[in-house]
């Protein structure tokens, strides 16, 4: 199996957590796993990109039109990143609203701050509730719901319970805006 | 046992299991996380050893070193500028070599990501003929600090570990041992004067000799034990693709993805190669060609017409490497045609740009705003130095950023070539203490006149929220006697969520400059945000919004503050994204020339 995925955000929402994520859950299907995380200068609030390659790979970062799968934190860093979406089967999963332009790929946007906003689930766990959602609306993700679970529970078991309320929380939602 | 690791906490579990046990050295992006993740496999595996940040990275070097003369195995780490801090000590040491064994790990950024240059620290390994180790995983990581810590104790020699940031902050499933099988070495020193003191010109020229024989010894362990079992497996194809470190993956996979027929060898010891050796496998191709980051460190040491790199301007010169420049090298050596598999159209319309910037509710804001409130821009310069309070930049508070230190001797220089202007410098607790110091004492005996402003929040913020010399021990350490003792008066504010107060500071600061004679010096005691020990009780207390009626959309607010919650709506208003906000409530006053800003009402 071969699947890329690039998480695009901004300095603070937790892309690197979801690659943490993501790379324990590799581990638990039994998959290769690298990837690439942002730290000092460039999470101070600027964009950031993170990268998890699943499979038989060697170079940790992603090339232009190579990625499966782009799971953006805040519409404009969704743009920033299309480029490195692969022409004919890049999916897009966004935190925006339906005013999100539309782009040559499939994409599935969800309003994950008017959720936030109306206090459905604690903007912290944005990063969560993002997962959850590409879940429900990305149909070739390479991991199962039991995966991630099990994976946000290996991270941190302490926090696990709420996370994994968030995850649902996204799904629930994400199924809600098919 | 299999274990998911970033490539920082590969190489801190493998110090711990290749033996090491005297770990010493200044953080920096993106080398920081190893020592405080050896701190944490030390602390869970119940083990005994020494791992502190030192001062800057000579110190730490130095103190690492003197491990290594007395038998230990250790370790210094560093960023690829710390390196250069660290030369003076690297240099000598290679000459003179060693007991134990010593690690010196050099993080390059190529790319620029979170540093001032790109230097290629296996270069500079060159430079001080010491052997160099390239990564190109985490998992190699691991298994290169082991390597590394055997072959400096084989050939007394120090030997350096160069992983580039997408190594350090790669993650990756690795394979590691299951239990730690090396005890550490205990600590001898043994009297050796004319080695560990040796004196020039008899003294050093023969460990001269000694350096360039271990040199020679290196090469042929390079060739016999990690460059010839890999032409094996060559498969006798036209082209040879010389690799290195990350060059090594995208090459790896463009060349499978896109069927290139090449054999491919990567060099894991990039420096001494063994030139004839190596050359004399060039004579089965057309074309050999060097894929490395980021300066061409293996094509200096060889010589054929066959060669294509960086020199020969066949690969690019500057920025991290790609599969799509990997592709343009072989289309420039002439060896495929122009492809552009790897490109691909970028989002057209114009997005706004998001640089880092400081945190929401961060004092650095505060300082930098009230130092141009009162120093005129067109009457002043700005001298900056290397720390989050570099993003002031934002805020058009900075003229000039050079290195860790230089601040406060550029100040110096600006207050004898340009002495009409107010000359304001800014350096934080930890730049203070790492190069700082020396440059305030060369100041304060020569009278130099210029105004210093320590912003002190008693961490190393920008890397990671390290411990510094004076939080580990106020009781000794403290700016404000090390500023006394250099005879100079030392102003003191301690910060609050409130301009107005603080461009009073900066106005007293002001007067005094007006009658001194001398360096004024001011610490500004701070925190820092995301440092929950300091901050806890200091932020989230006031939420703020924008009267639409009054804001006149001036920028004055995101030119000279620069909030990340402010941002313009769709109405052309100022608005404060809650989100982001950290409820600070230093905007309330001073910032909008219209008094837009206003408390949100509790209900």
């Amino acid at each position: 199996m071969k699947y890329q995925i690039v998480i695009a955000g901004i300095g603070g929402q937790g892309a690197v957590f979801l690659v943490k994520v993501l790379s324990i859950a590799s581990a638990i299907k039994n998959q290769k796993c690298l990837g690439t995380e942002n730290h000092g200068m460039s999470q101070r609030g600027g964009s950031v990109s993170c990268y998890v390659k699943i499979g038989d790979f060697y170079a940790p970062a992603i090339d232009e039109g190579q990625a499966d799968l782009l799971i953006a934190l805040e519409g404009n860093e969704a743009l920033r990143n299309i480029q490195y979406l692969n022409k004919e089967r890049g999916t897009i999963v966004v935190n925006a609203t339906k005013k999100f332009p539309k782009v040559d790929f499939e994409t599935h946007t969800i309003d994950a701050f008017k959720k936030a906003k109306a206090k459905e689930f604690p903007i912290d766990a944005l990063n969560v509730y993002m997962l959850g959602a590409t879940l429900a609306l990305d149909p070739h993700f390479p991991f199962s719901e039991k995966e991630i679970e099990e994976a946000i529970t290996l991270m941190n078991a302490k926090v696990a319970e709420q996370n994994i309320a968030v995850l649902h929380q996204g799904i629930n939602d994400a199924k809600g805006v098919k | 046992m299999k274990q998911i690791l970033m490539g920082n906490d590969a190489i801190a579990l493998g110090l711990i299991h290749a033996g090491v046990d005297m770990v010493s050295g200044y953080p920096g992006t993106p080398s920081s996380e190893i020592l405080g993740n050896f701190q944490k496999f030390r602390d869970k595996n119940k083990l005994e050893a020494y791992a502190q940040w030192a001062t800057n990275e000579k110190v730490g070097f130095e103190v690492a070193y003197a491990g290594a003369i007395s038998g230990k195995r250790t370790c210094a780490t560093m960023k690829q500028v710390g390196l250069n801090v660290a030369s003076d000590a690297l240099m000598s040491a290679s000459y003179i070599g060693l007991k134990g064994a010593m690690l010196l790990i050099s993080c390059d950024d190529p790319g620029f990501y979170s540093s001032q240059t790109e230097q290629d620290s296996r270069s500079f390994a060159k430079f001080a003929r010491i052997p160099v180790l390239d990564p190109s995983t985490p998992q190699e990581a691991y298994d290169m600090v082991k390597l590394g810590v055997e072959l400096s104790h084989e050939f007394e020699s120090i030997v350096m570990l160069r992983p580039v940031m997408r190594v350090s902050h790669a993650r990756e499933i690795c394979d590691v041992d299951d239990e730690i099988k090396v005890t550490a070495n205990k600590g001898d020193f043994e009297r050796n004067i004319p080695r560990w003191g040796a004196v020039p010109p008899a003294g050093r020229f023969r460990q001269g000799l000694e350096q360039i024989e271990r040199l020679e010894a290196i090469k042929m362990w390079n060739w016999d034990h990690l460059i010839k079992p890999k032409t094996h497996a060559f498969k006798g194809e036209n082209m040879l693709c010389l690799t290195s470190g990350t060059g090594d993956g995208y090459v790896r996979e463009a060349v499978e993805e896109l069927g290139i027929k090449a054999d491919i060898l990567k060099l894991d010891m990039p420096y001494p190669l063994p030139k004839e050796e190596l050359e004399a496998l060039f004579v089965k191709y057309d074309k050999v060609i060097v894929f490395e980051e980021s300066y061409p460190c293996i094509e200096e040491q060889l010589s054929s017409p066959k060669l294509y790199g960086k020199l020969t301007k066949h690969v690019h010169q500057i920025d991290e490497f790609s599969k799509d420049k990997v592709l343009s090298a072989l289309a420039n050596a002439g060896v495929i045609a122009p492809s552009h598999a790897y490109k691909s159209e970028k989002y057209t319309e114009e997005l706004p740009k998001r640089p880092p910037n400081m945190c929401p509710g961060c004092p650095h804001r505060d300082v930098h705003y009230a130092i141009t409130k009162v120093f005129k821009k067109k009457k002043s310069i700005y001298t900056s130095d290397i720390g989050c309070y570099t993003l002031g930049l934002n805020q058009a508070a900075i003229d000039t950023i050079l290195c860790m230190g230089a601040s406060v001797s550029m100040a110096s220089g600006f207050s004898i070539s340009d002495p009409d202007k107010t000359v304001v410098a800014t350096i934080g607790d930890s730049t203070f203490m790492h190069s700082g110091v020396a440059p305030l004492i060369n100041a304060a005996y020569q009278n130099h006149k210029f105004i210093l402003v320590i912003l002190d929040n008693s961490t190393t913020a920008m890397t990671g929220r390290q411990t510094t010399p004076e939080r580990t021990n106020p009781h000794q350490i403290d700016i404000k006697r090390i500023v006394e003792g250099c005879g100079l008066t030392c102003h003191e504010y301690i910060y609050e969520p409130d301009l107005n107060k603080i461009v009073d500071f900066m106005k007293s600061l002001q007067e005094a400059y007006k009658t001194a004679t001398t360096p004024v010096v001011a610490v500004v005691r701070e925190f820092c945000v995301l440092d929950k020990e300091n901050a806890k009780g200091r932020l989230g207390k006031v939420s703020v919004e924008v009267d639409e009626e009054k804001c006149v959309a001036c920028d004055s607010c995101i030119t000279n503050y620069k909030c990340p919650p402010m941002h313009y709506n769709e109405a052309g208003k100022m608005e404060i994204d809650l989100f982001l906000c950290a409820g600070c409530s230093a905007c309330l006053d001073v910032v909008c020339p219209t008094d837009a800003f206003v408390k949100i009402e509790e209900k």
